[in-house]
């Protein structure tokens, strides 16, 4: 705010400026700090005084100058003239539109409402998508990862650490790969210990992406993974901004490694979670291969292409086997293995990208609409002065003349819309910003920046242009026959100027409305989804005890048996189970399966993704169970090797055929696990992905080692669910006081925020499609309000001669039908093109869904027709006596 | 004269003053009546900087040290305080006057 006030003593002359600008700054600044130290609505309203005080200073010194030398290049000759003609207009259209303030309010409202609402998703977009990364020529920066088409793998797939060697070492057209990842882990410092995020990314991350690190050094392949470095924020909350940390040793996931660096504060990979990134080195002894899942950055070399860098990678990857050996479908998957390349902003920003182009494409609309409807007005405007401008055509003014004296008025009105709009965008986006979802990245950088006051400067310009060259070329060229004709009406003359734009009006906002329908459907049907599991009244949350009390498996599983009876022991609680990774939270990992039936062939069976239960985690959650039985407290202690698996998994490895008591084997493990229970299929991460097979494990295998459940998610059936946890962590400090509680969630608050990116976009679109209908109604109604008050002479005429009321009032709802069914025959077809932009924001409903189509057109029409009622009833009210008299 | 410049022109009566300063004084010499914001309030000083009413000139003692460029510092002319001494008198008079007949006013039954 205080530099876009400083900008605006940018508008006083040079020799002002010079003389008084660092002053006036230093006041307005000093001004602002001290009103904010009163409140944030105190300084928004100085600001507002301040900044129209500084306009109307700056105008008066142009015109009427008090410091010698300002204006001086006002008079003159050339250029200078022409801006001495300019601001002569503007001071009469100022002062003109100062005359009718109704005229004014209007149109600058109008305007200023659209501006500001692209002003501020235009900021949004600026800081999230515009902005490059804040990385070493980021534009040679690549995403890579595979895919195996004709394989069962996923059409995506993370590569694995052979990959890193052989592109690595390897690739001409890479200068430098890295892989890297982000998860939850304990950060322990002094008697701190939290769950944070942390990256443990290899070392040669921060060279590939062409950092420094603020404090310190970057991690070196000599550092093993015994170092990390720390995020700015890191450092700053927990360790106060104090440099002595670089060298001290605290314990993150699990070991103690040394802080050697701190990051800028602006260096956030690959999102905005991780708060350390822990140094890691590959190594080709003792790798196994084909363990994928990792996602990888690459730098480009300068020049490469992507098509041949995937040229490059396939036949590397094609190479590995002979390098690394693995089993006979590992080198059957790597024949069939395509590189996936695509730019890294691409990846990072891609899945925001959509709905923040979308929203900026509606409000863009609004505009339009906006200044159809003030273009209309103008156009109005200047039809009254159709006499007042003969004349001075008739006295020699030139029509360059006349059409700067009618633009100067758009000016002046799209001007001060402009400056509405900045303090519009100025008070809303950061109310915006906090219903946006937090999924987005670098919100923390949106502002009011240059480039937003520059893009709002273009949309005012813009919208001048939009509204006043029409009225302006128009009324250039005025008839002289209005002389003689002394300003009569005719009696129906063509409207096609005033016509077109309400049927662009119609069209424009019948595709926000029908865009807005298609997301409203889309969040209905996702909101019916059956997850498979109940979402109410169940709170979740994670512990990691850890310690000397804890050796082993079956010591975990004691445990959190042990846990599981005191957490159902406290009031309110119906059952409590867990499970290893809770649905809507957190991802399982999928391997191979084979039924006991196709054991002779190693290489048989399905993927399947798999995780671990216990306790009354079915019954906790809803999740129904079909066949057979859930888990038992036996099974994770006397009597281990019997799984629960969903009736996805079941229809695949048994088709048709009744799994219970059927034995089936984990890639990977020796043993054989016995199905004893079928559940319903579960969504596990997004409610628009189809349910996933899965097949649930106990906590123990049946040898001890074969697998630790060392921080499950607990779950917890309880009326209390929002009010539980500090009860909760009480018992947890109780029971593992080293072990800090995190990932604290209702079921219902992850529901809510699986859904909030479409939510918003929704909520969004529909504010900006409601403000396109009422500003087409507004359109339709003033053109059929001022027809009718241009044909009142002859609709006297008519009535005079017996046409009744309700005639006269068909007449002219007739004449705004057509206009509409023109608007909603061309909103129909363009929306056809652009319901295709929501593309994968919408889910249930096609983008073409008929229903939706049929629906806000007819809400169109009839919103059009209610707007054309009120002027056809005045019609039909007219006085014939009374509209004939002036003759 | 405007009521904003008489206030200028008696802030810089005692001592030059700089922007900011100019300002406060005015605000509280007009025992807050008149905040002028920083487009009007620099006009005005530059219309008297132009008719010689005040001239830029340096502080009286050492400047308050501060952040950023050095503050220019502002002070009446001779023909300023000779303006400003015309208005106060003036000032004075109508006063004079008004009290009178609003006495007289008064003083009615």
């Amino acid at each position: 705010m205080k530099r876009f006030l400083a900008l605006l003593v940018r508008l006083f002359p040079a020799s002002f400026r010079q003389q008084f600008g660092a002053d006036m700054i230093e006041q307005i600044w000093t001004d602002h700090d001290r009103a904010l130290s009163a409140g944030r609505l105190r300084a928004f309203g100085l600001a507002v005084a301040t900044a129209l005080d500084l306009v109307r200073s700056a105008v008066a010194e142009w015109l009427d100058p008090t410091w010698v030398g300002s204006g001086r290049t006002a008079k003159g000759d050339g250029m200078a003239g022409m801006a001495s003609a300019w601001v002569r207009d503007l001071r009469l259209a100022a002062r003109s539109l100062r005359r009718s303030p109704g005229f004014a309010a209007v149109v600058v409202g109008t305007l200023g409402l659209a501006i500001g609402a692209n002003a501020g998703i235009f900021s949004v977009v600026d800081a999230v998508l515009l902005n490059p990364l804040p990385f070493t020529d980021p534009d040679r920066l690549v995403f890579i990862a595979a895919s195996a088409p004709g394989s069962d793998f996923p059409e995506e797939f993370g590569v694995s650490s052979e990959f890193y060697l052989q592109y690595g070492e390897q690739s001409k057209l890479l200068e430098a790969v890295a892989t890297y990842n982000a998860f939850t882990a304990t950060l322990r410092a002094g008697d701190r210990a939290e769950r944070v995020w942390m990256s443990w990314p290899t070392s040669t991350l921060f060279t590939t992406l062409g950092v420094t690190p603020m404090l310190g050094r970057l991690p070196v392949e000599e550092d093993d993974i015994n170092v990390a470095v720390i995020s700015h924020a890191l450092w700053q909350s927990w360790f106060g901004g104090d440099s002595t940390v670089l060298g001290k040793t605290y314990e993150m996931a699990g070991a103690g490694r040394t802080v050697v660096g701190i990051m800028e504060p602006d260096f956030h990979f690959p999102d905005d979670r991780p708060l350390l990134w822990i140094s890691n080195v590959i190594r080709e002894e003792g790798l196994v291969p084909g363990r994928f899942g990792a996602p990888m950055v690459g730098r480009l070399a300068p020049g490469a292409t992507h098509e041949a860098l995937v040229n490059e990678l396939t036949m590397l990857a094609g190479r590995l086997p002979e390098r690394f050996g693995g089993p006979a479908n590992y080198a059957r998957l790597m024949e069939q293995h395509r590189p996936i390349v695509r730019r890294l902003d691409e990846q990072l920003l891609g899945p925001v990208a959509r709905p923040l182009w979308v929203l900026l494409g509606a409000v863009g609309i609004v505009l339009l609409i906006a200044c159809a409807n003030v273009a209309n007005l103008f156009l109005v405007r200047a039809e009254g002065r159709q006499r007042d401008l003969a004349v001075r055509r008739a006295i020699g003014a030139g029509r360059s003349q006349l059409i700067r004296s009618q633009l100067a008025e758009s000016i002046v009105v799209a001007g001060l819309a402009g400056c509405l709009a900045v303090l519009l965008a100025w008070a809303t986006v950061p109310v915006f910003l906090r219903s946006a979802p937090a999924e987005i990245p670098r919100l923390g950088d949106v502002g009011i920046t240059v480039a937003t006051l520059a893009f709002t400067l273009f949309a005012a310009v813009l919208a001048a242009l939009a509204c006043g060259l029409v009225p302006a070329v128009r009324g250039s060229a005025p008839d002289l026959k209005r002389l003689r004709e002394s300003g009569r009406g005719s009696t129906r003359r063509r409207h096609w100027g005033r016509d077109g734009l309400v049927v662009a009006q119609t069209a424009m906002a019948l595709v926000l409305l029908i865009g807005s329908g298609l997301l409203v459907r889309s969040f209905d049907a996702l909101r019916n989804v059956d997850p498979g599991y109940d979402t109410e009244d169940i709170f979740t949350f994670q512990i990691a005890p850890e310690g000397d009390y804890l050796p082993d498996a079956p010591a975990y599983a004691r445990f959190h048996m042990e846990f599981m009876d005191r957490l159902a022991a406290l009031p309110g609680v119906e059952s409590v189970g867990i499970v290893e990774n809770v649905p809507l939270n957190e991802g399982t990992a999928g391997t191979r399966f084979r039924p006991e039936e196709l054991a002779n062939d190693p290489e048989a069976g399905s993927l399947l993704n798999f995780t671990f239960a216990a306790g009354d985690y079915f019954r906790t959650m809803g999740i129904a169970v079909r066949q057979g039985r859930g888990f038992r407290p036996s099974d994770h202690s006397s009597e281990p090797g019997n799984v629960v698996i969903s009736s996805a998994a079941a229809d695949l490895l048994w088709p048709g055929q009744d799994p219970i008591g059927r034995r089936l084997q984990r890639q990977g493990l020796d043993s054989w696990e016995t199905v004893v229970g079928v559940v319903e299929d579960v969504v596990q991460s997004n409610f628009r992905d189809a349910a996933q097979p899965l097949v649930y494990f106990p906590l123990v295998g049946q040898d001890p080692t074969s697998w630790t459940i060392s921080s499950p998610a607990y779950v917890v059936k309880t009326p209390r669910a929002e009010t539980i946890a500090p009860e909760i962590r009480r018992l947890a400090r109780e029971v593992a006081p080293e072990a800090p509680m995190y990932r604290v969630f209702t079921m219902a608050g992850l529901a809510r925020d699986s859904m909030v990116g479409l939510s918003f976009t929704m909520l969004t679109l529909g504010v900006a499609s409601m403000l396109a209908l009422i500003l087409g109604a507004v359109g339709l109604y003033g053109v059929l309000s001022y027809i009718v008050a241009e044909r009142t002479r002859e609709i006297g005429v008519r009535m005079a001669l017996g046409a009744k009321a309700a005639q006269v009032r068909r007449m002219v709802v007739v004449q705004g039908a057509r206009v509409l069914v023109f608007g909603v025959v061309l909103g129909v077809a363009a929306a056809l093109g652009a319901t295709r932009a929501l593309g994968s924001l919408l889910f249930g409903v096609e983008a073409l869904d008929a229903s939706t189509f049929l629906a806000m057109s007819g809400a169109m029409i009839g919103v059009g027709l209610l707007a054309s009622w009120v002027p056809a009833w005045r019609a039909s009210n007219v006085d014939p006596i009374e509209s004939l008299r002036g003759d | 004269m405007s009521r904003l410049e008489y206030h200028v022109l008696l802030a810089l009566a005692g001592r030059p003053l700089y922007g900011y300063a100019i300002k406060d004084a005015v605000a509280s010499e007009s025992t807050g009546k008149l905040r002028p914001r920083a487009g009007t309030l620099y006009r005005v000083l530059a219309r008297l900087m132009t008719t010689g009413l005040v001239s830029e000139t340096s502080p009286a003692e050492a400047a308050e040290p501060h952040p950023g460029l050095a503050r220019k510092y502002y002070g009446l002319t001779v023909e300023g305080r000779r303006t400003l001494a015309a208005e106060a008198q003036r000032l004075k008079g109508a006063a004079a006057l008004a009290e009178k007949r609003l006495g007289v006013v008064e003083g009615r039954p």
